[in-house]
């Protein structure tokens, strides 16, 4: 079974030979093959052989991806630095957003030439010709707010002026649907798999009631939307401690099926509870261990997974519960696809 | 001078206006400490800081988010802008003194930024080196200011990875400076591994853990 194959049929509800390996590595595939971390973010055609080079020497299901955290800075008239030195993603310089006029005065970027998405275009162009899902990775609706402004101001806004606090909230949910539908007018909305990064909707920075007053509203109306336009498939990573919010994300429509993926800190039995019966779950590797554990600690937390895993009512995918990290030693990335080999073996 | 009634209320008030983050009710009631001849440093210590405290204990509860916290924050430097000033400094200032910042690599800030106002909460001296600090500045920092605690942040995996050097850095230039590491991807384990002193896993405990961490190298 091919890669594509895999993938595609554990969509489809087909049953696959083995645990498909989902890739959550970006500027990891730079270092393998002695590039900087920041080719990743800058160049779509080498971003593109890099990953793909990597995905084919470790085993991974998917392809390749283009996207990071702090989307929606650049995009909306901020500036981000380029990653350099120990840094393994674009990080904010200037947010958009410094005062609450500028909230008022901010109007929707343009989905063509905005910020990296020229970038992400020409990388998404490729995955097309390559037969790879298209992933268009933006921010998710409440991170995407927190990247226009800081997320402390965001934070404060919630509380003391809520008015404004939706405003970004509505900027980046029609944002959203404007990129989402742009990829859907060039690639045609079934080919479409728009992926969502929701690490600041986490508990350790907002409650569930929070998520459900200021996020959930949103998230449900641009899931809506874009199935509306065709898409079958959304991709959420739902990234940190999101527990107190599982009940939450269940009433996210996601397609059929959804995919969503967790961080160590959602135990993926939780997540098959909560979301399972919608949604393809991916997870839940904890990136720090790739840096700090043994290679033998890595393979016992995989192989636990996958077996955790066999009990997904829609399917399960093994990753890193976020980025693994560039620094990694070479070894114990291998460990997740001997895992996979050892353990992960179907029918 | 205030009664002692008088003294009670205005700070009794005070802790409650910087639990309910009643920015302008702080400020409101600095202003009357001072006026009823209240020490700057008793509204401080016993007016803003068990406010901030509460808080924090309210977070670890999980009653207050980040979005509270934050508010709590600025409710208290409200009240902090208007005593601080007028606080007498003995010749033998004995408050603690903290360097704090988070690692190279790293631009988050919330997490130290919390941090920082439990620090001062607690009457501490805090350095604030801001974001993408790297180890000579550390160093450079705490023999300058010559502060008992260096409190290392880092919320990013990749980031983390930078504290086992500041902290060799740090302890060969200062033996006795006491180290805190804390941020989301840490553990205690690794704090520990790292070589850390001490390691607090939300911003409600740090002031307790970092007690702790000085008592223990007292001790030691």
């Amino acid at each position: 079974m091919t890669l594509e194959d895999r993938a595609i049929r554990l969509l489809r509800g087909a049953s696959v030979d083995r645990t498909p390996l989902f890739p959550f590595i970006l500027g990891f595939c730079a270092r393998n093959a002695g590039h900087p971390v920041a080719t990743i973010y800058r160049d779509a055609e080498r971003s593109f052989e890099l990953q793909s080079w990597t995905h084919e020497q470790y085993g991974f299901d998917w392809g390749p991806l283009y996207g990071y955290a702090s989307y929606g800075t650049w995009e909306f008239g901020g500036a981000i630095k380029m990653p350099e030195g120990r840094e393994q993603a674009p990080s904010h310089v200037r947010f958009p957003v410094q005062s609450e006029g500028d909230v008022i005065s901010l109007s929707l970027p343009e989905a063509e030439t905005a910020g990296c998405l020229p970038v992400a275009m020409e990388f998404s162009r490729l995955q097309a010709a390559a037969g790879k899902p298209i992933s268009v990775v933006c921010a998710g609706n409440f991170t995407m707010a927190g990247n226009i402004a800081p997320v402390g101001t965001l934070c404060r806004w919630m509380l003391k002026k809520p008015d404004l606090a939706h405003r970004l909230m509505r900027l980046a949910t029609d944002h959203i649907i404007d990129v989402v539908g742009q990829w859907c007018d060039t690639f045609g909305a079934e080919q479409v798999i728009p992926q969502f990064w929701e690490p600041l909707t986490a508990n350790t920075i907002i409650s569930p009631k929070q998520f459900e007053g200021f996020v959930l509203p949103y998230l449900v109306e641009s899931a809506e939307k874009i199935i509306a336009m065709g898409v079958r498939h959304l991709l959420y990573h739902i990234c940190g401690d999101q527990n107190g919010n599982l009940p939450l994300w269940a009433m996210v429509p996601t397609g059929d099926p959804g995919l969503c993926s967790f961080g160590v800190e959602v135990d993926l039995t939780d997540a098959f509870r909560h979301l399972g019966a919608g949604n393809v779950i991916i997870g839940n590797i904890d990136p720090q261990v790739f840096l700090t554990a043994t290679p033998g600690r890595i393979y016992d937390l995989c192989r636990a997974a996958i077996e955790k895993g066999r009990a997904a009512p829609r399917g399960f995918m093994l990753s890193s519960g976020c980025e693994i990290p560039p620094d990694s030693p070479p070894y114990h990335v291998y460990a997740m696809q001997k895992a996979i080999r050892d353990s992960g073996k179907n029918g | 001078m205030a009664s002692p009634q008088e003294r009670e209320e205005t700070l009794k008030g005070l802790t409650e206006a910087v639990t309910q983050f009643d920015e302008e009710k702080v400020a409101e009631l600095s202003k009357r400490a001072l006026e009823l001849g209240i020490e700057p440093g008793d509204a401080i210590l016993n007016g803003l800081t068990p406010g901030m405290e509460r808080a924090g204990h309210l977070y670890e509860q999980q009653e207050y988010f980040v979005p509270e916290l934050l508010l709590c924050s600025d409710a208290l430097n409200a009240g902090l802008n208007i005593l601080k000033p007028l606080l007498r400094t003995e010749a033998s200032d004995t408050r603690v003194r903290v360097v704090i910042g988070t690692v190279e690599g790293d631009i988050h800030e919330i997490g130290k930024n919390l941090v920082r106002t439990m620090y001062e909460a607690a009457g501490w001296e805090v350095f604030d080196l801001g974001t993408d600090v790297n180890m000579a500045r550390f160093v450079e920092e705490q023999k300058r200011t010559d502060a008992h605690v260096v409190a290392l942040s880092a919320l990013m995996t990749t980031s983390m990875t930078a504290m086992p050097e500041i902290i060799t850095a740090l302890k060969a230039a200062s033996p006795r400076v006491t180290i805190m590491a804390g941020g989301a991807p840490l553990t205690e384990e690794t704090a520990k591994r790292y070589g850390a002193d001490g390691y607090a896993d939300n911003c409600g405990a740090v002031v307790r853990q970092t007690l702790k961490a000085l008592r223990t190298a007292r001790e030691a």
